[in-house]
């Protein structure tokens, strides 16, 4: 037990050595004089007096180091001396220390970016108090015919579990919403969120100003301040400088009078993840913004996302399983009669998920990738450790005599151990700091990847606390494990061996070690190039497989009419004078309409048949599409029989299909001139109504709502005055710019007071739809190279290494008559040997690979024997590459020379 | 094992030198050893040297303090000399020590006992 005190005397000790030091001389000196007095006063001469002293007195310099361990921080002193050295040793072998950090700064750096974008989609908790206690309750339709997960819940239904369910303490609703808010004459687009009242108070929250919201602000037409907001702390700050006032402020939020009543704790963001919002509003606000007050609470829309807090003593099975005792109750009790019963519905289950890190639609989407993607970077770092293990070992090898020196002059087999780790740590450590910054260059880069404009701007990419101890960690676990093989060699070395021999030797076993370090290297390498080989053709096939669109100079934008006077026929019209005139513009090719963004995820599907008695008959589901004239045009889809819509009444009942719709309504006859009937259950109602459509044209298949899916049948239908909200105008020109400019003048003339609105190139459309895709070939791919990379160093350092331990055997070969070429072919063979043992351990290890990463697949087989052939075919050629370098040399020796040097 | 070996000869070696300076008041370094050797007679064999750490210890734990002066015979000599605190810890460790050999006394006999 050392106490405080005695722990700062030390510490004192250890940073004033130099006095201490001196007063110890003194002191020993001392000792020695009296000593010398006592013995001459028992009458022996001067010389044989100094001679006693010292025998008594022991070691003096033994007493010394004693005296400095009892008084200061010996492990301290000894850890300096060991980076001391470690230094001096770097310094003088720059390259080696350069190899090593940049390794390990590639592989730290990769691993760092990776776990910053998943520790923010994924494991950053809410900053909630007892964040561990939200939970989310949400529906999932598992089995059935589609599969569909975290379906949000209606207002009706957050209101029925409140009501009903005991576990929780609040359940509340919550749904991401964009407002404008105009303040002083300014309006700005602003981030936010439709909140139940009672959501701050279940989540535990206190306002940084004012009050927060409270289920009396959730009323139908506003509260007691009227409509109340809360705004976010980074809205105070950026708009309102902090100033308190701002609580009671009067605002306009998206042309309606709002007060605010309130700002959210600072750090706050809700709790969708990579969504900042900076207002919140009572959830009855959306109710007027939209004009559905009874909807809200009546309908079904499920929009939703149910959060809510368990209550004590209540862990998130029991509320699972209450909750799913309640839900056919809720179903009975919510739906009409007419979906109670559809096989979606019996196949959906209620479930209480556990909610402590919020919830992102992005999840989805990119838990499986960043998931892969961590597993990627950690075989690439385990390559990196592999890489210098086998560095380390040929450096330990060579420092033997060193060692053997430091040994015999006792310092003990720890000490040399923990020198050697202590070096290892020297690399790691710079590294580390290296691999961060690199992190915090590639994460925005990375983000891009990322479909989500939203998440792009607001998820952190910046490492925080937990993403630096990790690295931290990772960092440590590298020093070791690269640390450990050599340490463990120089633990084994035998010194008086090692003293007499002129050249360093390794023992049989460590070379043993050193070399399986190739196959292991070559064994990761080749899965990560199979891996990224798969993934990489996959965007390739997504990229130029024909789609049935044509991408360049297309652009779409959101007609944003709710507020135009004109309704029904009168904005039919509208449209359609719309797209004429567009197409009047200078550069415009075609331009139309169009309910559906191809590739945007949106799915309208209609149940047909060409029966004629369609009420009995067995319906088939196509996806449909509202569209305008000349839509094919714009989006150069052949019409391939018949012709196209026009922009006139006399097309009302007409219809398109694509060639799968034709093949599969009409697969024996002909289509043109047919009638498909389309049939339409009111589930509300229990009523059937037919509706018949003329097929006027046959188009080419094309994708419909995602790059991924084989092409659906298609059914095109004109645009009506039933069906004229919601809808993109599509413009094909010479450029986007001419594009753009049709659009601006046309929306001038014609409709100067509807809001203008963001375009979005189909381009852009179609690379967030593959986005996914890209990101993870991207990265896979760039993690293969870097194996690549670090296995070619790897087998050049083994070889290398090797060649120069066999100059004498290599010399004495080729003056018994080897040829060069027989030198050259000999040193290969080795490192062949090796690189097909990792190939056929790396084979196995590939094919395990694959099968895991089947399910980003597309258009290529998990088995696909050419990616394996190749991804062999890479690794055997910078094997090779990498072992001819050295083997080179080896050719070069001099047979007298490397002789004469034994 | 070695460790608390050591410990314990550690140990022994201080406890020896906080008792020889409360009974002899303040002395140099040579002197506590020189004291040592005297009362132990030849049955320690002392490496004079190793004292020095012993001191530091004990000075670093406040338990004794030192101060240059100059000795009996004219020379230049660092003196120490027990604290209160070093005194409190003496009473306890040589309470210490005495319980530990009277156990090893009675242990120790009743092997022999048993022995007949």
């Amino acid at each position: 037990m050392v106490s405080a005190r005695e722990l700062r005397n030390r510490l004192r000790s250890f940073f004033r050595k130099d006095p201490l030091d001196r007063e110890l001389e003194e002191e020993l000196a001392s000792h020695l004089r009296l000593a010398v007095d006592e013995n001459i006063a028992h009458g022996m001469s001067a010389e044989e007096a100094r001679r006693q002293a010292l025998i008594r007195f022991g070691g003096v310099q033994q007493a010394r180091e004693r005296q400095r361990e009892a008084r200061g921080l010996p492990w301290l002193d000894e850890m300096m001396q060991d980076i001391r050295f470690a230094t001096r040793q770097s310094a003088r072998k720059p390259g080696f220390a350069l190899v090593a950090i940049l390794t390990l700064t590639l592989g730290i750096g990769a691993n760092t970016a990776i776990f910053t974008l998943t520790h923010a989609l994924l494991l950053s908790g809410l900053p909630v108090p007892d964040a561990g206690r939200l939970v989310r309750v949400v529906i999932h339709v598992r089995g059935g015919k589609r599969e569909m997960n975290n379906v949000p819940l209606s207002l009706s239904m957050i209101e029925f579990v409140q009501r009903r369910a005991d576990a929780f303490s609040g359940v509340f609703g919550w749904s991401v919403y964009d407002f404008v808010l105009k303040d002083n004459g300014v309006s700005r687009g602003r981030r936010g969120a439709v909140v139940s009242g009672n959501a701050f108070d279940v989540l535990g929250l206190h306002a940084a100003a004012g009050r927060l919201l409270s289920p009396a602000d959730d009323q139908p037409g506003g509260g007691p301040d009227g409509w109340a907001a809360v705004i976010s702390y980074r809205l105070w700050m950026d708009q309102y400088h902090g100033d308190p006032a701002v609580v009671g402020r009067h605002v306009t939020v998206t042309d309606h009078g709002v007060t605010i009543v309130g700002v959210a704790p600072e750090g706050f963001e809700g709790v969708i993840v990579a969504e900042h919002p900076d207002l919140y509003l009572p959830i009855e606000f959306s109710a007027a913004l939209n004009d559905n007050e009874k909807q809200l609470h009546e309908g079904g829309m499920m929009w939703l996302t149910a959060f809510a807090r368990l209550k004590p003593g209540v862990d998130r099975e029991q509320a699972q399983a209450e909750v799913a005792t309640l839900f056919p109750s809720m179903l009975d009790a919510l739906l009409p009669p007419g979906i109670r019963h559809l096989p979606e519905v019996e196949h959906s289950t209620l479930d209480v998920d556990a909610a402590r890190t919020g919830w992102s639609p992005l999840r989805m989407e990119y838990t499986k990738p960043l998931l892969l993607l961590q597993v990627l970077v950690g075989v690439v770092l385990l390559i990196c450790c592999a890489n210098l293990s086998g560095l380390f070992l040929a450096r330990a090898s060579a420092r033997q005599q060193e060692f053997a020196i430091r040994g015999a002059l006792g310092a003990g087999r720890r000490r040399l151990m923990r020198q050697l780790l202590v070096e290892s740590m020297m690399l790691a450590v710079p590294g580390a700091l290296l691999g961060v910054g690199l992190a915090w260059l590639a994460g925005p880069w990375m983000l891009r990847g990322i479909a989500n404009p939203r998440a792009q701007v607001s998820l952190s990419t910046r490492p925080d606390f937990a993403v630096l101890a990790i690295t931290a960690a990772c960092a440590c676990l590298c020093a070791l494990l690269f640390g450990m093989a050599p340490a463990w060699a120089a633990s084994r070395t035998n010194f008086e061996t090692a003293l007499r021999s002129t050249r360093s030797r390794i023992s049989g076993g460590t070379a043993l070690a050193r070399r399986l370090f190739i196959p292991f290297q070559v064994a990761l390498s080749l899965a990560l190039v199979v891996v990224a080989a798969l993934l990489g053709a996959t965007v390739v096939h997504l990229r130029t497989e024909d789609s049935g669109f044509r991408m360049q100079n297309v652009i779409f934008y959101y007609a944003d009419f709710g507020r135009l006077q004109q309704r029904g026929v009168d904005l039919l019209t509208l449209y359609r004078r719309i797209m004429m005139r567009m197409e009047e513009k200078p550069g415009v090719d075609a331009a139309s309409v169009t309910d559906i963004l191809p590739y945007y995820g949106w799915i309208d599907r209609d149940s047909f048949t060409a029966a004629a008695d369609a009420l009995h008959s067995k319906t088939m589901d196509a996806d449909v599409s509202e569209i305008g004239a000349h839509y094919f045009a714009a989006l150069g889809t052949r019409i391939l029989a018949g012709r196209d819509l026009r922009n006139d009444d006399g097309d009302l009942h007409s219809c398109i299909v694509n060639e799968r719709a034709a093949a599969l309504y009409f697969p024996h006859g002909p289509v043109l001139g047919q009638t498909l009937h389309d049939v339409e259950h009111n589930l509300r109602t229990g009523t059937t109504t037919v509706r018949d459509c003329q097929i006027v044209g046959v188009v080419q298949n094309t994708k419909y709502d995602t790059v991924r899916e084989a092409p659906p049948a298609i059914v095109y239908r004109p645009i009506s005055k039933q069906m004229v909200v919601g809808l993109f105008f599509v413009i094909h020109a010479r450029s986007l710019v001419e594009a753009r400019a049709a659009y601006h003048s046309t929306m001038q003339e014609l409709a100067p007071d509807s809001p203008e609105t963001d375009p979005a190139t189909f381009v852009q459309l179609f690379n967030d739809s593959a986005a996914r895709d890209q990101l993870l070939s991207a990265m896979s791919g760039f993690f293969a190279v870097l194996a690549l990379l670090l296995s070619g160093i790897g087998i050049y350092g083994l070889v290398a290494w090797n060649v120069s331990q066999r100059t004498t055997e290599i010399g004495v070969r080729m003056a018994l008559g080897a040829t060069r070429g027989r030198v050259f072919v000999m040193v290969l063979r080795q490192i062949a040997v090796l690189l097909a043992t990792g190939l056929v351990a790396g084979g196995i290890a590939s094919y395990f690979a694959a099968q895991s990463v089947h399910s980003f697949l597309y258009e290529i087989e998990a088995e696909d024997p050419r990616v394996f052939a190749l991804a062999a075919g890479v690794l055997v050629v910078i094997g090779l590459a990498a072992a001819a370098i050295p083997a080179r040399r080896a050719m070069r020796v001099e047979p007298m020379q490397a002789l004469r040097a034994e | 094992m070695a460790e608390s070996k050591l410990d314990l000869l550690q140990g022994t070696l201080d406890l020896m030198v906080l008792q020889t300076l409360a009974a002899m008041g303040s002395l140099h370094g040579y002197g506590i050893a020189r004291r040592i050797e005297q009362v132990s007679g030849d049955e320690v064999l002392l490496n004079q040297g190793t004292i020095y750490a012993s001191l530091v210890r004990l000075l670093q734990r406040g338990w004794i303090s030192a101060e240059w002066g100059t000795s009996e015979n004219n020379r230049k000599a660092r003196f120490y000399s027990i604290t209160a605190d070093g005194r409190k810890q003496l009473a306890e460790d040589a309470k210490y020590w005495q319980r530990l050999s009277d156990v090893m006394g009675r242990v120790l006999s009743m092997e022999s006992d048993g022995g007949e």
